[in-house]
């Protein structure tokens, strides 16, 4: 059970990977994120091994089309798999094998696939792909984080009549430094995605403090201080 | 304001961080391990390029103090920053410059580096490298963690008169695989030590599964039904 959307942002070629599901620390299992190479994620049974190799394929010129031909001739148990492949041009390539258990599909949107399995119908990937696009412009962070909870709203993982939580999820943003711009994680919570709502907002009111002290730490103020102007910041706003 | 423990298992080569800070979302900050190549930290002001370059280096064959030599000579402000290096020989290097704040300092050794800043005092890096040491044998992850904890224990983050909570915390250990065996985070929590623990011993609880599931998903059981056979056990 889980739930997933790889997002390319048109105008910046920024990349990235939304995702929630039942299982534990899922934020550990997503190394397919490479910065001007592209995403590749491999869920429902997976095999860890694609995702490293699938980064290093594209990275060397290959299609997702052509990676996800060389998944099914390395894996003896490619059928068991859920994979979405998305290189830096925004080319993309799913897979959903017949083994995944529960409800399971993949679908292609602008600039995006989602793609699931255990869920409560292929309205949840409708959900997702519609928070994708309800903002274009918006930074691609906000947009993934939309596209999660488009499938949490449209009931998730689960079937008709038993909704699962989710107890983990995941944001990953790449541009084209590489090591993410963006990466929040949620790894054991009862209400996972709401959580990582929270640690994305307060994430991005230190993100260019934080990247301040690493382009010019001369400059920089001690957190206590920033924390502080923060915290006043707040009470003006209330 | 942070707090690390890098280390090598000696018996089996397997590399890991084990992190705690006043600032959110440190695990951005702890991509820095290769499979049997090295594990480094950026922290203090931390130079973000840091950590990849220094794993090329590792990886191309440079030892630990010349991959930290080549990060100082490649940065201006290296003076603002605190880093930590160990090489696949279990060499092992740390650096403070003299701007960064706080009390700062760390203890090095063959197969680890206990480093921080803005510390209660050097106590703190002394009881993450004792603890860190003090099972030699157990599970690298146990013994990273058992470390943070105890730094957490000698007074952590803040100064003299004033000490500053731990709000996001990581923990990663690689083996030989391409990907890490545990990859452990904490982005925003007010007790994010104690919370790292609490996802630590939930996690390894499904570690098994999760891996067999992977490596064999024919007749796998369900996450429900393993979650069952959890419920019996306890």
């Amino acid at each position: 059970m889980t739930f997933s959307l790889i997002g390319r942002c048109a105008r910046t070629g920024r990349l990235g990977l939304g995702i929630a599901t039942f299982s534990l620390a899922v934020g550990g299992r997503c190394e397919g994120v490479a910065a001007n190479i592209g995403v590749c994620k491999t869920q429902a049974f997976p095999n860890r091994t694609n995702d490293p190799l699938g980064i290093k394929l594209l990275a060397q010129g290959y299609l997702p089309k052509r990676v996800m031909e060389m998944f099914a001739a390395n894996d003896t148990e490619h059928s068991y798999r859920q994979i979405a492949i998305m290189d830096r041009d925004g080319r993309i390539e799913g897979h959903t094998g017949p083994g995944c258990r529960g409800w399971a599909g993949h679908k292609e949107g602008k600039d995006c696939i989602a793609f699931g399995n255990g869920l409560v119908g292929p309205q949840v990937l409708d959900g997702m792909i519609a928070g994708f696009l309800e903002k274009p412009d918006d930074a691609l962070e906000y947009r993934l984080m939309r596209a999660i909870e488009g499938g949490r709203d449209a009931g998730g993982q689960g079937t008709p009549d038993a909704h699962r939580p989710e107890r983990s999820a995941a944001i990953k943003v790449v541009d084209r430094r590489d090591y993410p711009d963006v990466d929040v994680r949620v790894d054991v919570h009862p209400t996972a995605v709401a959580e990582l709502r929270r640690v994305l907002e307060e994430f991005k009111l230190y993100e260019e403090f934080y990247r301040g002290r690493d382009t010019d730490p001369s400059k920089a103020i001690p957190q206590d201080v920033f924390v502080k102007e923060l915290e006043a910041r707040r009470r003006v706003r209330a | 304001m942070t707090y690390t423990i890098l280390g090598r298992c000696a018996r089996t080569g397997r590399l890991g961080i084990g992190i705690a800070t006043f600032s959110i979302t440190v695990g951005r900050y702890a991509h820095s391990i290769r499979s049997m190549v090295g594990v480094t930290v950026s922290q203090a002001n931390a130079n973000e390029n840091n950590n990849q370059i220094a794993l090329r280096l590792l990886d191309q064959g440079f030892g630990a103090q010349a991959a930290l030599d080549h990060l100082k000579s490649n940065d201006a402000y290296h003076s603002y920053r605190q880093i930590g290096v160990i090489d696949r020989t279990g060499a092992a290097v740390g650096y403070t410059g003299k701007n960064v704040r706080g009390w700062c300092g760390e203890m090095v050794g063959e197969n680890y580096v206990s480093t921080g800043n803005g510390l209660r005092g050097q106590h703190v890096v002394e009881a993450i490298a004792k603890a860190f040491l003090a099972e030699p044998d157990a599970d690298l992850e146990h013994r990273l963690l058992m470390g943070i904890e105890a730094g957490r224990d000698a007074g952590g983050q803040g100064n003299a008169t004033t000490h500053r909570t731990e709000r996001s915390a990581a923990l990663l250990v690689y083996s030989r695989d391409p990907y890490p065996d545990i990859d452990l985070r904490v982005d925003l929590h007010e007790k994010a030590v104690d919370e790292l623990r609490r996802v630590y011993v939930e996690y390894k609880q499904y570690e098994d599964y999760y891996r067999a599931r992977g490596e064999h998903p024919r007749g796998a059981p369900s996450q429900e039904a393993f979650m069952t056979t959890l419920r019996k056990a306890s």
